[in-house]
């Protein structure tokens, strides 16, 4: 399918002038580039912008004006990227496109607020961390989407051999018990980053 | 809805799998365990603290609290638990290995016993106390022989001597591992005997099954392609299917098979060890509960199953027949610690996951702590995992992926 409308997704200046310089590095006709999610995870959303020749296109790509080249994508990443922008960083250590997608913002991004969120919050406060606290620990809340809670565990529950007990036995059983429509909760914790861990897995 | 209660250790691995295959049979768990939960009291019937070493009174506990939370099975992932499992089991009427069983199985003297004892091939062995002098026995004891604590696992203590004064040297360094403080813990106090048996060579493998009212169903063979010929026994790679002959594999399932029903092994998982040495074969070890680690998660069944979900399954009455191993290779490489101090970084970790065939890495151990290899230290720094068609890739994957990473272990200050 063929779609010459404007691009859902908008490269800014430098961007655009990037992109312009690798096709012409590349000094072939017909080059397009080609955006694609590659993750639509909210806990760690990626994606693939590279530069492809006119024959690696699909019969189900759409095809945008990106003004001075065609982007190029499989629908469900044009759904999942309208809105979005694409910049070019280039910093001391790295340098690359850089996609603001506010339909995929990682979880943590936005600020904590709502009825749902704060009664979370509440019960988190009130009920989950005056008890992970007798062994050394903390959970904070993360962000609450679509009735999923992500929690960050801390202290002696950060890589602790009983953490998935202490979630799935305690603190989900404790948070749905006080907010009923909660769908699922979701350990976003980096446990092999845990320094002091209550328990040490060993076996 | 079904209440199945899951026994785990403070220290396993196992929990999060066991509960999520519990999940994905929409069933309530139960976790007990030696670790008090802080939560308890906000929500009831989730967890159950129980003791290890008293096996009754936490069979007791148990029996008490299905008498308020109905239980359909009792499923344990460790050692430490199963003479809990059994004894509460029975008490209930559920389906699991009984506790006579289950007690033989855990005991290597006494496991060796009954099998030299129906007449199965078994490796010459006695049992001495650690308040024995260990001079007599280093005189009297062929060699190679292979001391081990009884009360220890996973390799941990086990020393090989190919001479007297190895073996003293063996004696003094086993009895300084049992003084540790959480082998104390984990012994339980029983902490008093040391197994002296012969040494034998030839290759290791391990059998993974379940017995169904005393049948084995074997799920997977696994090879470990290390040699294992001491000084300490330290496990590193698995790897299935086996590579071994079909005539040596249908070997290993029927000596198992044999040595489940000498000991009475019933219903629920199994873990066997065993020595190939051309056609002599010897177990090893043959545990009431399935393979350790994180290890399991190598094991894929069809239909789309883990080994926790067939472990479940069995456990529930459900039946486990139709379901059969992938075909294709897969391994677990449980990463040795190469010298003790204190663990400064893990490099190269990037690297090692882009080796093709390289489907994991977990670091196990936190960047900080101390660490001390086999055959004082009881874990390993991690994981990697491998799978591709053909066990001699994925070993090679893991080996290759292994090389990259870069363990910088400092001295302690």
């Amino acid at each position: 399918m063929s779609d010459r409308s404007k691009s859902p997704v908008e490269f800014t200046e430098l961007a655009k002038d990037t992109v312009l310089r690798f096709m012409d590095m590349q000094g072939e006709d017909g080059l397009a580039v080609r955006v694609k999610v590659a993750s639509p995870s909210p806990l760690d959303p990626r994606y693939e912008i590279s530069i492809i020749e006119a024959d690696d296109k699909c019969a189900e790509d759409v095809v945008f004006d990106g003004n001075g080249f065609e982007v190029v994508m499989e629908p469900e990443s044009a759904k999942l990227l309208d809105g979005a922008s694409i910049d070019w960083v280039e910093t001391l250590n790295e340098s690359g496109f850089k996609v603001e997608n506010p339909n995929l913002a990682p979880i943590g991004s936005k600020p904590l607020e709502g009825p749902m969120t704060d009664r979370v919050r509440q019960a988190i406060d009130q009920f989950v961390n005056p008890g992970v606290a007798q062994h050394g620990g903390h959970v904070t809340l993360v962000d609450v989407r679509d009735n999923i809670v992500y929690i960050q565990m801390g202290g002696g529950c950060q890589g602790c051999g009983m953490a998935s007990v202490t979630l799935s036995q305690g603190i989900e059983r404790i948070l749905r018990d006080q907010v009923p429509e909660i769908e699922g909760i979701e350990d976003v914790t980096n446990h092999q980053g845990g320094e002091n861990p209550y328990y040490e897995a060993s076996k | 809805m079904s209440r199945i209660l899951l026994l785990f250790s403070r220290a396993s691995y196992r929990a999060e799998a066991f509960v999520a295959a519990a999940r994905r049979m929409d069933i309530e768990v139960t976790v007990g365990s030696n670790h008090a939960s802080i939560l308890a009291g906000l929500a009831p019937g989730a967890t159950l603290t129980l003791g290890v070493t008293d096996v009754h009174r936490s069979a007791a506990t148990i029996g008490r609290f299905a008498a308020d939370y109905p239980l359909a099975a009792i499923v344990t992932a460790e050692d430490d638990f199963a003479p809990v499992a059994s004894e509460a089991s029975e008490a209930l009427g559920l389906r699991y290995h009984g506790s006579e069983a289950v007690r033989s199985a855990r005991n290597k003297a006494l496991m060796r016993q009954l099998l030299s004892a129906d007449g199965m091939q078994s490796p010459w062995f006695h049992v001495a106390s650690v308040e024995d002098h260990p001079t007599t026995f280093a005189a009297e004891a062929a060699y190679p022989c292979v001391l081990k604590p009884l009360a220890l696992s996973a390799s941990r203590g086990v020393i090989r001597a190919d001479t007297p004064e190895e073996f003293s040297l063996a004696w003094t360094r086993i009895l300084d591992i049992l003084e540790q403080r959480d082998a104390s813990r984990r012994s339980g106090g029983a902490r008093d005997e040391i197994l002296i048996e012969e040494y034998l060579p030839g290759l290791e493998v391990a059998l993974e099954g379940i017995v169904v009212e005393g049948e084995l169903r074997t799920l997977a063979i696994l090879d470990k392609p290390d040699p294992m010929e001491g000084p300490f026994f330290e496990e590193t790679i698995l790897v299935t299917p086996s590579r071994l002959p079909d005539d040596v594999r249908t070997e290993i399932v029927s000596t198992v098979q044999r040595a489940v029903s000498v000991l009475g092994l019933l219903d629920g998982p199994i873990h066997a060890e065993l020595r190939v040495d051309g056609e002599q074969l010897s177990i090893l070890e043959i545990a009431p509960r399935s393979i350790g680690g994180r290890c399991s998660t190598i094991l894929r069944f069809e239909p789309e199953a883990t080994l926790e979900d067939l472990i479940l399954r069995h456990a529930l009455g459900l039946p486990i027949h139709e379901y059969a191993c992938v075909p294709d290779a897969a391994g677990v490489m449980m990463l040795p610690i190469p010298r003790a101090g204190v663990l400064r970084e893990v490099g190269g970790t990037e690297t090692a996951l882009r080796v093709p065939g390289v489907e994991g890495l977990e670091i196990a151990i936190p960047v900080g702590q101390k660490v001390m290899p086999l055959p004082e230290g009881n874990r390993y720094l991690g994981f990697l995992f491998a799978g591709g068609k053909t066990p001699a890739r994925v070993e090679a994957a893991l080996r290759e992926a292994h090389a990259k990473l870069e363990v910088i272990i400092e001295p302690e200050a």
